[in-house]
């Protein structure tokens, strides 16, 4: 994937570049918001990775100008502001997600994943599976190796959500805003045991374990 | 209404200038009518003493006459010159007919006046009399008393008269005042009010043109105001800038510490350490994000984007989101909630969460395994009733005050997690919200209550 990372603190922008880069990604570094905005009109990214505070333009003023010129390259910010209007501020100026730092390495990566490649498995369908696993989505149920598998609605929302980005790393902050519609992280580790419950029923009983744990990032069904 | 009005006249009449007034009104009476009394008697004894003089002085004229019919002829002279109304003068001899203006009958030794002719009634009269007896007859003097009972008459109007309109006037005049200045009075009160509960824009706002002591008041309400205003600003900014230039160098802390991860086998010595380096430096920022958090709500920013939220379905998300982590950690987590329509508060459903989100944890955290958290909630048309309850050890009378504050907890607390913001964070948005936040005893426990305003 082609992106541009804006950001002006040289220690996390070398790092960000270096981990980046290592994932396969070709990345392109600014760090002034004036030139940001040049840059990102002008080359066709993928993805934009913006910090909010920028010498020059800061990163609300420049998504806007962006959007204003009909330039839709969708923008991640990243900011060290983490109040529930800065993040309100930053998805009304036209930024497609929000992270506040610090942030885990691992949570930027899927989240750039999950914005690159939007549209997920097309909603029309019925069936979804993953090996022996299939889930059917107008009886409701969920068979592994021809097994009947009982699941409540939470559990059979969550393995909805993971199946359908079959192959992608979904964190648990995505899981809580995608599942749960909550937009913070809860202190206690509530993905946790409900991804837990849910290997008990899927995973457990069968000798291949489906979902797996990315560590430092969160989980994936692979494709 | 009624009552209010009560009230308000209640207050009116508890307002300073109604008070000073009617002082100055019961002084001025008092004065008034004792000046006047002084008067009245003085001039009535002057009155008095009069009157007797004239009297003894006729007395001492009729004493002058040596024969009865000598004395009859001065009584008839006398009688044709006093009217009988004003002034009596009337000889009843031994034998024969009476003269003068009266005639009388004694009774007991005093007599009975009765008018010489139709045209006078004298029973209408109050007189004093000297009665002179000898051996020709009784001699009867009398003076009217009438200028004397007048007298008492005349300074009774006089007393009201003078009396009555300066009450009615200082009093309407005080309530007028009391009114003017009640109005700026209740404008200081407000402002005070807004002022505590954290609206730091609050203002008196007085005229500049005033001068007294109200206006003085309000100037230096407001300089204050103002300063508090500025002081608080600079904290924010403070704090701002303050986290914000420590969670860039955390920032780059966890960067390194991802580098770091990479860089271990996973599950020996080491990657324990970064993993525990890691959490740590979570939980700095933990502290930060939710110390930020609660000066922005402090702040009201958030209150523009208040929508119609059904706390139920708020509710009902927690519930089933911590339900395996409670019960994984050997808690009971139940929600009782009234009917199942949506029930609706004014607020922000990610701040509402959050207080539901804080409450569950602050209960399963300060709680013993097999203890039972209930969330309920109820509407009753007027007022949302929401509550979390438990069954632990529950919070001191004494302490349920200051859990509330920021970084406040309980000493036995402090070795289980949590960073003492919680219920600090619960008290902003309540209050954001309007909603009433109390704290009681749950026998044996702790009952979170927040009362929002139906909608």
């Amino acid at each position: 994937m082609k992106l541009l990372l804006i950001e002006d603190d040289a220690t996390i922008a070398d790092y960000l570049l270096g981990g980046l880069r290592q994932e396969g990604h070709v990345v392109d570094h600014v760090a002034d918001g004036r030139d940001a905005l040049s840059q990102a009109i002008s080359g066709s990214y993928d993805v934009l990775i913006v910090d909010r505070m920028l010498p020059g333009l800061d990163g609300l003023s420049l998504v806007r100008a962006l959007r204003a010129a009909k330039v839709m390259t969708p923008a991640i910010f990243l900011t060290a502001l983490g109040g529930v209007d800065d993040r309100i501020e930053g998805l009304q100026a036209g930024g497609d997600d929000y992270l506040v730092k610090p942030f885990a390495f691992g949570e930027l990566l899927a989240r750039i994943g999950a914005l690159a490649r939007r549209p997920v498995q097309q909603a029309t369908e019925t069936v979804l599976s993953a090996g022996d696993l299939r889930m059917d989505l107008i009886r409701r149920t969920v068979t592994r190796s021809g097994v009947e598998i009982d699941l409540l609605p939470r559990e059979f929302a969550l393995l909805e959500h993971l199946l359908r980005r079959k192959g992608r790393v979904q964190t648990r902050t995505m899981l809580l805003e995608s599942v749960w519609d909550i937009s913070f992280d809860p202190q206690t580790n509530v993905v946790e045991t409900h991804v837990s419950r849910l290997r008990a029923k899927v995973d457990r009983p069968f000798d291949r374990e489906l979902i797996r744990t990315v560590r430092g990032a969160g989980y994936k069904i692979d494709g | 209404m009624a009552d209010t009005m009560a009230a308000h006249a209640l207050d009116l009449l508890r307002s300073t200038p109604v008070r000073q007034a009617l002082g100055i009104v019961v002084l001025m009476t008092v004065v008034t009518v004792s000046t006047t009394g002084v008067a009245y008697l003085r001039i009535r004894q002057g009155l008095e003493d009069a009157l007797q003089v004239s009297l003894d002085q006729a007395a001492a004229g009729f004493a002058t006459a040596r024969t009865t019919a000598e004395l009859e002829q001065q009584v008839r002279a006398a009688a044709l010159v006093a009217d009988a109304e004003k002034r009596i003068v009337a000889f009843l001899p031994v034998n024969g007919q009476a003269v003068g203006n009266a005639t009388a009958r004694m009774v007991d030794g005093s007599p009975e006046l009765r008018a010489m002719t139709e045209d006078h009634n004298l029973s209408d009269h109050d007189y004093d009399l000297r009665v002179i007896v000898d051996a020709r007859g009784t001699l009867i003097l009398g003076q009217s008393r009438d200028g004397i009972d007048e007298l008492g008459e005349v300074f009774f109007g006089l007393i009201t008269s003078s009396l009555v309109p300066t009450v009615i006037l200082s009093l309407a005049a005080a309530l007028i005042i009391a009114m003017r200045s009640g109005k700026r009075v209740v404008r200081i009160e407000e402002t005070l009010v807004r002022l505590t509960k954290g609206d730091m824009h609050a203002r008196v706002n007085e005229n500049p043109r005033r001068r007294d002591d109200l206006a003085r008041i309000g100037n230096k309400l407001d300089r204050m105001a103002l300063a508090q205003e500025q002081s608080v600003a600079a904290l924010k900014q403070v704090s701002a800038d303050i986290a914000h230039d420590l969670k860039t160098p955390v920032q780059r802390i966890a960067v390194l510490m991802e580098g770091l991860r990479g860089r271990v086998a996973e599950g020996s010595p080491e990657s324990d350490l970064v993993e525990q380096a890691v959490s740590e430096a979570d939980r700095a920022v933990g502290v930060f994000q939710s110390l930020l958090q609660i000066a922005q709500i402090e702040g009201g920013s958030p209150k523009g984007r208040f929508r119609k939220v059904d706390l139920s379905a708020v509710v009902a998300t927690f519930a089933d989101i911590y339900g395996p982590a409670a019960e994984d950690s050997g808690h009971i987590l139940t929600f009782d909630r009234q009917g199942s329509g949506p029930i609706f508060v004014r607020g922000d459903k990610d701040l509402l969460g959050q207080v539901v989100a804080n409450l569950i944890e602050n209960g399963l955290r300060h709680t013993p395994v097999g203890a039972t958290i209930r969330l309920s909630l109820e509407d009753d048309g007027q007022l949302v009733i929401f509550s979390v309850a438990d069954n632990g050890p529950g919070v001191p009378e004494a302490e349920r005050e200051f859990v509330l504050r920021r970084l406040y907890r309980l000493e036995r607390s402090r070795t289980s997690p949590g960073n003492g913001l919680g219920l600090a964070l619960v008290a902003a948005i309540a209050d954001l919200h309007d909603a009433a936040l109390v704290l009681s005893d749950n026998a044996p426990g702790l009952v979170v209550t927040l009362t929002f305003d139906s909608c």
